[in-house]
This record gives C-alpha cells, structure tokens and sequence, in this order.
C-alpha cells in the first residue's frame, strides 16, 4: 500500500494540472471573500459569512478527486496501472487516501489564505476579526472538511463514472443546478441531507429561508457519502473490463 | 521458463461472443504470432490473459498460475496493449518513473530501458510532443522495466517505421533466443512473418491454426511461363517437386524463387510470372481468416498443439 500511495504522489507531482486546480481555487476564494466585502458596502462584514466562501471550493476538490481515477481512464493509463497492480482495490484506496488529503492540504491553504483576506477586509472598514470566536472557527473547520469529503467523493464518482468529461459534466452540474431541483421535489426537510446541504451545514452558517443539519451531522452525513461511494466505486472497478 | 497457455478461453461482451473456446500455447523461447484480421478478439484474448477482461469461461494462464495470482507481475510479464497510453503532459522519463515506482523496479532501470530504446535524447520532453513510433518505443520501454520472462505486444509495429520494425524484430528475437517467452498480435502477416518461429491464426474470435510458420505456408513457388515443359524437366533434375497446374503454370516445391529464376535466366527461359513462399503464405492466411473459413473446422494437417475446446 506504501508503494501504491507513493506512486499517487509521484503521479501528482509529474503533471501540472493540480497545481492549475490549485491556484484557481486560491483566486476563487480571493475573488468571493472580496466580492462579498465591497458588496456590504458601508454595512459591518460579518467574518464567518465572508470565511463561508472557502466551501464554495468544494467544487474544485471534487474535480480533483474526480481527475483521480477518470483522468486515467481518458490517457489509458488504467490499463499499465492494473497491469502493474492487478489488485485493483488497492489502487482505488491508494487514491483515495492520496487525493483525499491532498484536498485537506489544498483547503487548509485556502481557509489561511481567506483568513487573510478577511482580516484585511476587515481592517480596512476599521474592524478586526475575532480569532478566538468560536463560530468563526467552526465556518473554518467545516469548510475544510466540506472539502475533503468532496475530494474523496470526487474519486469515487470518477471510478463509477469513468468517462472524465462525463464525470465532471455531472458532478458540476450536481453542484450548480441539480440538487437545488432535487430539494424542490423531495422538500426541504429530506433536502438537508443532500451532499452540498451536508457540505454546507458543517459550516454552522445561520442561512435564512434555509434548512440545514448541525454541523455534525452535516459531517456525519458528507462522511456517509464518502464512505458508501467508495465502497461502490470499489465494487464497480472490481468488476469492469478494461478494454 | 513461463509459457503462456490458453485453455477453451471465451469472452462474451453482450450478444458478441468476441473469442470462442481459445485454446494454444505460447512457448519459452520461441516468438509466438498471434494473427488475425482487425476485429478477430485479438485484443480481447490478450486482455484476459493479462486479467483486465474477466473471460466468459475458460482460462489462461502465464507459467501456470493466472495473471492475478502473480506477486509482481510486472517482474515477469511486460506487456504494450496500448501504445497511445501515456499522460500528454508528463514527461516520457517521468511516465517510466511512475511504472518503476509501482512495480517497485530500481530507478536506474529507467535511464537503461529508455537507452535501449532509442529514447535517451527525448526522455525529458513531455509525451504530448511524440510521435506515434516514438510512443510505441516508450510503451516498449515500460514493457521492458521489470526485466520480463514474458512479452505480450498487441499490435506493436502500428506507426513504427521500416527501421522500428527492424530493430523490434531484433529485440524480439533477442529476447526469444535468451529463452523467454514472446506473444505478438498483428493484423499484417508479412509484418511479422520475419520474426516469428509460431503462428497462432484466430478469426471470428475462433483458432484457425496453430503451428509452426513452415507448416503454415506449404513453401510453394508458382512459376508460369511459355516452356512449362522444359522448365519442369530442368527443375526435376535439381530435385525440385514438381506440379503442372495449367498449360504455362508450374508449382514447384524445394526450391526458391530465386532459384527457380537463376535456372530460368541461365537456359534462358523466359518467364511471365514467379511468386514465392512468402505470398503462398500470405495466400494461406487470407484463406484461413478469409469468408471460405468463417465456418468453425480443424485447421490443416501439418498443424501441431491444438486443442479445440
């Protein structure tokens, strides 16, 4: 298994598009703390709605744990990557344990570098952000953990789904379109439990008209989806023919 | 020495029966041609073999144990099934690196397959930039990583040039003379004819033949000319075996065609036609894959180890 996760790294490590992934979700997460700040125009920031813009990057972790196995399936290399292991289970956890805390790492970067930005906002209206708030950390760690259950979601989804352009299709349209038209239908109560409102619920945000879990069962829930995705997607690779 | 067996494999995608109840072995020391028009389950078989494809039934087998029951494959059997099988943005020294590191192989196998490859100047430039001979010899390279008892090409001179397909046949038949094992497919006989000793003939996903390159071809030279007469007496002579198929038509066997036209040229004949073995060959192959043999029968006399399932 050692072998296998540092083959994950080498693999992430050859290629550029991570950190491509990467620097977009930093400027994402620059562009909506800000945007929200000069939007309040002369009102007080509140600095846990501002810190909330770090779990809008769970849509770049879920692409980068969709890249994971969908991406090779698109180059072939899946077919050199079974050859090489023919366990395939392993290969599927390998990239799962890689690309799950590669999405911890990137978000824990973003949440330091939305900290920043909110701070600077803040002083900048004459305020200074409350660091031993705990709600603030709460939004903090929530997102961050919003974005690692996505990146791990992401690998599942792109084994299930190995058609990369199919994968990403779907899973941004999820995100953008499809969930809130799911919750239209099934109402807002069984709503809650939908991936993004379990993602946004680790957030501890009071959104008004909007009905969410606590955070921890939000973080319970995204955790459910990860796990029971996984097991899928392991059962499916499994199974398939490579051809 | 790990050979590698087919016993009555089948593969079933959907109603397609891709491959029939295959069955032939691949030796030690011999390259085996695994022949068959494009569409024939080629592929398919090889892909089973190497336990990407679950077959239908049957099985195949490297040095008696599945593929999936190899520690190590890659220590004992390389394989090229896809040779346009690289991530475009790493580099070709980077993609051996990842195989290396996955089929724990020591680094410095990777600067020494890439020198046996022809692929040294160009290792550090992103795979994106290949060309197809060059991607062909990279796949080659990661074949060649674990330093394999087994090699399993599908397809492997597609886009290599005259000068590719040379130096494969070289390294193929090196490989065979240590005593390895060689599987290659190929749609184009005249392809492989000069480097194969075996020739395993599927179509249809059916075995058509299994045997040696000699026993494929019947080694017959066609001659026509105005003087199949005299031509024949003076090839009788020589020891030839000689059959008149028409009034200027002559099939000659135990001779060459270079022969047969150095003979013609001293007592000066003229001849008006002379084809050799290599296009009786290829005649025998276009027959066995051909419309005439899509119904299932037992490939030719002269053909040894087959196993119909």
């Amino acid at each position: 298994m050692r072998t296998l996760i540092r083959t994950e790294v080498l693999k992430l490590r050859t290629v550029r598009w991570p950190w491509v992934l990467f620097m977009a979700q930093i400027g994402l997460v620059i562009l909506g703390v800000s945007g929200y700040a000069i939007a309040r125009g002369d009102q007080p920031i509140d600095a846990q709605v501002a810190l909330g813009h770090v779990g809008l990057t769970s849509l770049f972790a879920l692409v980068l744990g969709l890249m994971a196995v969908a991406a090779e399936f698109r180059d072939h290399t899946i077919t050199d990557t079974f050859l090489v292991t023919p366990r395939r289970e392993r290969v599927i956890g390998a990239k799962l344990v890689v690309y799950t805390l590669l999405g911890l790492a990137f978000a824990i970067v973003t949440a330091a570098v939305a900290l920043a930005v909110t701070a600077a906002w803040l002083s900048a209206r004459g305020a200074s952000l409350d660091m031993g708030s705990a709600a603030v950390w709460n939004t903090i760690v929530g997102a961050v953990l919003w974005d690692t259950g996505f990146a791990a979601i992401g690998v599942s989804v792109g084994a299930l789904v190995p058609n990369l352009t199919l994968a990403i299709v779907a899973g941004l349209s999820w995100i953008a379109l499809v969930e809130g038209l799911v919750a239209q239908v099934i109402g807002s109560g069984l709503a809650r439990w939908l991936p993004m409102a379990a993602g946004q619920a680790l957030e501890g945000l009071s959104i008004p008209g909007r009905e969410l879990l606590s955070p921890w069962a939000g973080g319970l829930v995204l955790a459910a989806y990860a796990v029971v995705l996984g097991a899928l997607a392991t059962v499916a690779t499994l199974r398939r023919d490579v051809t | 020495m790990a050979s590698v067996v087919f016993e009555a494999l089948s593969k079933q995608f959907g109603p397609v029966r891709a491959v029939d109840r295959l069955s032939f072995e691949a030796q030690g020391g011999r390259v085996t041609g695994f022949l068959g028009p494009n569409g024939a389950g080629k592929t398919t078989a090889l892909r089973s073999l190497l336990g990407l494809v679950r077959p239908t039934a049957g099985r195949a087998l490297v040095g008696g144990r599945l593929y999936a029951q190899i520690d190590q494959p890659w220590r004992t059997v390389g394989a090229v099934l896809d040779a346009a099988s690289a991530n475009p943005g790493r580099t070709g020294r980077d993609h051996l690196r990842v195989i290396a590191t996955a089929a724990r192989v020591p680094a410095s196998r990777v600067d020494e397959t890439l020198d046996r490859v022809g692929l040294s100047d160009a290792a550090g430039r992103r795979v994106g930039g290949y060309s197809t001979g060059m991607r062909q010899r990279l796949s080659l390279a990661a074949a060649l990583l674990g330093d394999p008892e087994v090699l399993v090409l599908d397809e492997p001179a597609n886009g290599l040039d005259p000068e590719g397909i040379a130096w494969l046949r070289n390294l193929l038949r090196g490989f065979a003379r240590d005593g390895r094992t060689v599987l290659v497919s190929s749609h184009v006989l005249s392809e492989v004819s000069q480097t194969v000793d075996e020739v395993v003939i599927l179509s249809h996903g059916t075995l058509r033949f299994a045997g040696s390159l000699d026993a494929l071809g019947d080694g017959s030279v066609t001659i026509r000319s105005a003087s199949v007469e005299r031509l024949a007496a003076l090839l009788v002579e020589r020891g030839c075996e000689v059959r008149t198929l028409s009034r200027d038509m002559l099939e000659a066997r135990g001779c060459t065609a270079e022969e047969v036209g150095r003979l013609a040229a001293e007592r000066q004949i003229a001849l008006s036609g002379l084809s050799d073995a290599a296009a009786s060959l290829e005649a025998e192959f276009l027959r066995l894959t051909g419309a005439e043999a899509s119904s299932p029968r037992p490939a030719g006399a002269a053909s040894r180890r087959i196993t119909m399932g």
